[in-house]
């Protein structure tokens, strides 16, 4: 059994008399450790169907089961525990709260689970050394640049060891630069820690550090898979 | 819950110019409510405590102003026969201002001997010895000496009267304190040797068994045929009725705290309604993160809450101080109201805070926490 299946999964929308259907009928696994990418056009849906897998989203039909727990069928405040213990949630925009310092905002997914204070400073003081920004953790988001943000925003979606790792254009509001460090840390989280991922990106360089690249097509989900392992191993390798 | 106190703190910092009006708002309500809820109070405890119940007033038929009131002195021995009645005492009263006043002067002559039985003063400076002494020594109430900044052995004078200041007292009933007590004779021989053997009421304690109006009536029969008519009422209905045009303007003034009230709870709920929307996408992004609905309408409740709290205490507090430190009263003929302040006054002040603050928060939280994420998201 997959880590993640999704089936039958439908979601509609309505715009004024037109319904658009982004998500039609789609049917997709993804295993333990996998890295996937969900590359198309804008408006094809991608991250709708990041958002009903993440549960912030409800599908029309269709069910999403994670880790076993079938999520279409969670209450609000049950699929809220269950995102917090499950999820952890990388934004395009970075999103972190304006009034915390970087270490706050990395402890908030902690402070919903079970866990002595022991343990919830060993966690964050882990995940901001994963992102190398143990030095930056008095500073408040406003003191940092944009890639420390998103550092930020990876620190605190890994922090909880979460079930999968949803990213949303994490890339889309960066420089080039800026951008090449986060997909060599995203990167090395998937391979060092065999970290879940699903990633929306309309970057085909970005997708390419996926192992798994899929596209949406009218509303269905095609295996896009055309970089080949050589070439992943070759960008990897390039991108240290 | 308090694992997002600094969150909630943090929050409120964040737009603190915006929490500290609010927070000021809200005190100058509290305040302002405390302040007429302590008036309320004061009528209240002045027109029906037991005192007020068992105890008659007899005053000239038709007289409202103790300046015109004038009643024989002997009358005490005539009433003192009727059944039910346990003791008289004649008062002769004098005030610097028949109209509401803030700063009414109110002096009452009586016997030393009957005041000591008859009140229950405590002295907290001076002694009965030197009243009992002194022609023109005076007994002055905590809240006048502390309005006009009186100590034992000041001369004190306003308009014909001057007095030696023997002692300062304090009283379960508060318009006590707000009260000077001379001799009986002082006074009367004050105001013209016509008032010799006049005085302006007699004031009738009842036995436990008697019945208060049916005394009433008793006396105003028998003194119906003396020189003078006589009205005879409750001390509580007599101080009530004397107080008629202030008891309608503390009416309104308790509506004028309930106005306060709303104030408080539209200053809150604009303050938290305007948090809410500043910070909708964050939110989102804390219900993504895994906080429940219900958890995110606890921090918006929390938030507003402490707004109210805050402020309130503040206000509450600067109310209760004020009232205490001022003793300041309200009078009119001769009755004062004393604005005292008080525990229940302190709980209610408290009480009311914490209820306005709930309520406040309870639409911008349940905005908070029934936004959808996605679209939550989007927005800014």
């Amino acid at each position: 059994m997959a880590l993640v299946e999704i089936r039958n999964l439908t979601k509609s929308f309505r715009k004024g008399d037109e319904v658009i259907t982004p998500l039609d009928d789609v049917d997709l696994d993804i295993e333990q450790g996998d890295f996937v990418s969900l590359m198309g056009p804008s408006g094809t849906g991608k991250s709708t169907l990041l958002n009903l897998v993440a549960g912030i989203d409800r599908p029309d039909s269709g069910t999403i089961t994670v880790a076993g727990t079938e999520v279409t069928r969670l209450s609000r405040g049950r699929l809220a525990d269950w995102r917090a213990a499950h999820i952890g949630y990388i934004f395009q925009t970075h999103n972190l709260i304006p009034v915390l310092t970087a270490y706050e905002n990395v402890e908030l997914p902690t402070l919903l689970l079970p866990m002595s204070g022991a343990e919830r400073r060993k966690r964050v003081e882990v995940a901001l050394e994963a992102v190398s920004l143990t030095d930056r953790a008095d500073h408040y988001p406003r003191q940092l640049s944009g890639g420390q943000e998103q550092r930020v925003g990876i620190a605190r979606s890994i922090v909880a060891n979460p079930t999968v790792v949803v990213a949303d254009e994490p890339t889309g509001s960066l420089d080039a630069e800026t951008s090449e460090q986060i997909q060599v840390l995203l990167g090395r989280l998937n391979r060092e820690l065999n970290m879940t991922m699903l990633m929306v990106t309309h970057d085909e360089q970005v997708a390419a550090i996926a192992g798994r690249q899929l596209r949406l097509d009218r509303g269905r989900v095609i295996d896009a898979n055309s970089s080949s392992n050589g070439q992943k191993q070759r960008l990897l390798a390039e991108r240290g | 819950m308090f694992r997002f106190a600094p969150y909630v703190f943090k929050c409120l910092w964040r737009h603190r110019a915006r929490t500290l009006l609010t927070v000021s708002g809200s005190a100058v309500a509290l305040f302002v409510f405390c302040f007429v809820g302590s008036v309320q109070d004061g009528l209240e405890r002045l027109t029906e405590n037991e005192d007020a119940q068992r105890t008659l007033i007899v005053f000239q038929e038709n007289r409202f102003c103790p300046t015109s009131s004038r009643l024989p002195e002997d009358y005490a021995g005539r009433i003192q026969k009727l059944s039910g009645v346990k003791d008289v005492m004649p008062v002769q009263v004098w005030t610097n201002n028949c109209r509401a006043s803030l700063d009414v002067i109110v002096f009452n002559g009586a016997a030393a001997q009957k005041l000591q039985t008859a009140r229950d003063l405590k002295l907290t400076a001076g002694n009965w010895a030197g009243f009992e002494s002194r022609r023109d020594a005076a007994l002055v109430g905590r809240n006048v000496a502390q309005r006009r900044s009186l100590s034992v052995g000041d001369q004190f004078s306003i308009g014909e009267l001057s007095v030696k200041v023997v002692g300062i007292f304090q009283s379960p009933v508060p318009a006590e304190e707000n009260l000077i007590y001379t001799n009986l004779q002082f006074l009367q021989y004050t105001q013209g040797l016509d008032s010799a053997g006049v005085v302006t009421q007699h004031e009738v304690h009842l036995t436990d068994d008697a019945d208060p109006d049916a005394v009433a009536r008793a006396i105003d029969e028998a003194l119906r045929a003396g020189p003078v008519a006589t009205t005879t009422r409750r001390k509580g209905a007599f101080q009530a009725s004397t107080l008629a045009d202030l008891v309608d303007l503390i009416g309104f003034a308790h509506w004028l705290g309930y106005a306060c009230v709303g104030l408080v709870l539209s200053l809150v709920a604009t303050t938290t309604v305007m948090a809410v929307q500043d910070r909708i996408r964050e939110h989102a992004v804390l219900q993504t993160l895994g906080l429940r609905p219900a958890r995110i309408f606890r921090l918006v409740i929390a938030e507003s809450l402490l707004m109210c709290l805050v402020g309130g205490s503040i206000g509450t507090g600067l109310a209760l101080a004020v009232l205490g430190w001022s003793g300041m009263s309200v009078g009119a003929e001769g009755a004062t109201i004393a604005f005292r302040p008080s525990l229940e006054l302190g709980v209610a002040g408290m009480l009311v805070s914490l209820v306005v603050g709930a309520l406040a928060g309870v639409v911008p939280a349940w905005q908070a926490a029934r936004a959808q994420i996605v679209a939550a998201l989007r927005q800014g």
